[in-house]
């Protein structure tokens, strides 16, 4: 994945054999075969800035459900309104596409980190957010955290923990890009200091320099292979190897940058091709990220394991315009378009 | 009728003890906890489908939220609207014909009308009592043809022979003639809004009709026919054609 980029950003860190290193290059495009009958949760995937081409392609490739994320929109809201409708659409719209292709779509609902410097506006949204927190698929608050470190992120961090803890919920912890180390370790500390047990805790975009002291701790530890900027997919074999599979997970982090929805699957296939045993993959791609959020309550294995559940009112009129979570399949091969 | 004596009557009889309490405590709230304790409904309270009575096909936690959405106001009421997932979205849709002043919420139950995620349609289309109570002639014959477009069997809305028009037979047959120039139909159970407006245009359809290879659409024409003759002798006759028909295929 991203071979052609390797000199920009994640250095390949590839310690395989140069069997499997061939093998790797050579299923570029087929990784499929070496994931057949897989299932995978992506934890944190913005889908409402992606296409039905992108869930279409995961459907495909096997990921049964997802966590949205609430997150900040590539540039800041104005009023408590756009809050509002974005919270409601992760909820509604989103949830309702999502389940067109037969992926069970969860959320967490937060205050990001960005926009907690805008003060005025985020004590408005501060009031709203239990409304959206304690609805029915709302698996966690997130993704809170810092950014750029300021006061006005630890208030607002720190006024969420509060929520967390009243609700139950477990927490989805972005840490920052600039001066992560210190930054995921203040995270950590300020929600042991909340009284919030590390296990309803997941720390996001880990890395080297980060998991060790994460798991150390207690805490949940997600990767976020995302080309650039956070892991390579072959960074986190080796982690996986070195670590083992215990309270890993897997995320896309997919949104409106250059990112990849099917990184879960694609690192699967790189970790069965590196001979991961399949337990450990299915751990680290699936059952870690729902036992995490399922501490929420939220999430119950049997709503998507085995297809979508189709609600009883739409078995009752039998006519929703998509047939209770049946995928509307398009061939995109076919040049008649009808 | 008094909607929360007959709630209060399904909860003692389908709740379990655990949800009774929890949901009796919850009804003794006021204000902003109130509103929060419908959201949170789901978490207390199942999914259970009500099977007889005035409220049949309900579920349980759709009843207990129009028992709360009885006690809000207005403003209240309005926000959960703004901020509804969609199984509140669905229940808030449902319980509009019980809430205090109904006409009040016209513009959400056009809303939707107007949404795009099945399940919140349906709650206003089907079984529901506030469009047919409610709806102006151009929404209600919007919410008719709407339904049509997405391949939903209509006589699942209440007030279809009553708010008939000869404004919306004739869209109807607009409609047909752009599905018939695509090589497309129109359901067949769609022909029984037209016959108390019949003209020359929607008697041409009716003889097109007959010529069909659908024998569904020759039973149509012949029970449009015979109710234009004798008005009021096909009741009951449509019901085999009560059914939703894929509307892409010729």
């Amino acid at each position: 994945m991203c071979q052609e980029h390797k000199p920009i950003g994640n250095p390949s860190h590839f310690e395989g054999t140069e069997q499997e290193k061939t093998t790797a290059h050579a299923v570029d495009g087929s990784f499929a075969q070496y994931t057949q009958g897989m299932k995978f949760f992506d934890p944190h995937v913005h889908m409402t800035s992606r296409t039905t081409d992108d869930y279409q392609a995961l459907a495909d490739a096997g990921v049964v459900a997802l966590i949205e994320p609430a997150f900040w929109l590539g540039q800041p809201r104005t009023g408590l309104a756009s809050f509002k409708d974005y919270f409601a659409s992760l909820v509604g719209w989103e949830r309702f596409r999502s389940s067109q292709f037969g992926i069970k779509h969860y959320c967490t609902i937060g205050l990001n980190s960005r926009e907690a410097n805008h003060e005025a506006l985020a004590e408005q949204v501060m009031e709203i957010l239990p409304l959206f927190l304690q609805k029915e698929g709302v698996v966690g608050v997130g993704e809170i955290g810092f950014d750029d470190q300021t006061a006005a992120e630890e208030k607002y961090y720190r006024a969420q923990l509060e929520l967390a803890k009243e609700m139950n919920l477990p927490v989805q912890v972005h840490t920052p890009h600039r001066d992560k180390k210190k930054g995921t370790e203040r995270s950590m500390a300020i929600a042991l200091e909340h009284g919030i047990k590390p296990n309803m805790v997941i720390i996001d975009h880990n890395n080297e320099e980060t998991v060790k002291s994460v798991l150390d701790q207690g805490f949940y530890a997600a990767f976020t292979i995302y080309p650039f900027t956070k892991m390579g997919n072959e960074r986190m074999v080796e982690i996986v190897k070195q670590y083992g599979p215990e309270r890993i997970m897997v995320n896309s982090a997919a949104d409106w940058g250059i990112s990849d929805p099917l990184a879960i699957p694609k690192t699967a296939a790189l970790m069965k091709i590196k001979e991961v045993p399949d337990e450990h993959i299915r751990l680290v791609t699936y059952q870690n990220a729902l036992d995490a959020f399922a501490q929420s309550g939220q999430i119950q294995e049997s709503d998507f394991i085995n297809g979508l559940e189709i609600d009883q009112t739409q078995k009752f009129n039998g006519n929703t315009v998509l047939r209770g979570g049946q995928a509307p399949r398009v061939n995109k091969d076919s040049l008649i378009i009808r | 009728m008094n909607t929360n004596l007959q709630i209060t009557d399904i909860i003692a009889a389908i709740a379990s003890e655990t949800e009774s309490l929890w949901i009796s405590e919850q009804l003794l709230l006021e204000g902003k906890a109130l509103s929060l304790a419908f959201v949170k409904v789901p978490r207390f309270v199942s999914k259970r489908q009500i099977t007889e009575g005035p409220f049949k096909n309900w579920n349980l936690d759709q009843v207990v939220r129009l028992a709360i959405l009885t006690k809000l106001d207005e403003k209240q009421v309005d926000l959960l609207f703004e901020t509804a997932e969609m199984q509140e979205a669905v229940a808030l849709t449902k319980s509009l014909p019980y809430l205090a002043n109904p006409s009040n919420f016209l513009l959400r139950a056009t809303d939707a009308v107007r949404s795009n995620m099945g399940p919140v349609f349906d709650a206003i289309a089907f079984d529901n009592t506030y469009p047919r109570d409610y709806f102006s002639e151009a929404a209600w014959n919007q919410l008719v043809l709407k339904c049509i477009f997405n391949d939903k069997a209509i006589h699942q809305i209440i007030g279809l022979e009553e708010r008939a028009n000869a404004e919306l037979a004739m869209t109807l047959s607009d409609f047909a003639h752009e599905r018939w120039s695509a090589g497309r139909r129109v359901p067949s159970q769609v022909w029984r809004l037209i016959p108390r407006f019949m003209n020359e245009t929607l008697q041409s359809d009716i003889e097109k009709l007959v010529q069909s290879e659908n024998p569904s659409d020759v039973r149509a024409a012949s029970l449009v026919k015979q109710e234009v003759q004798i008005p009021g002798s096909t009741q009951g006759m449509w019901q085999e054609l009560e059914k939703a028909e894929p509307i892409y295929t010729a």
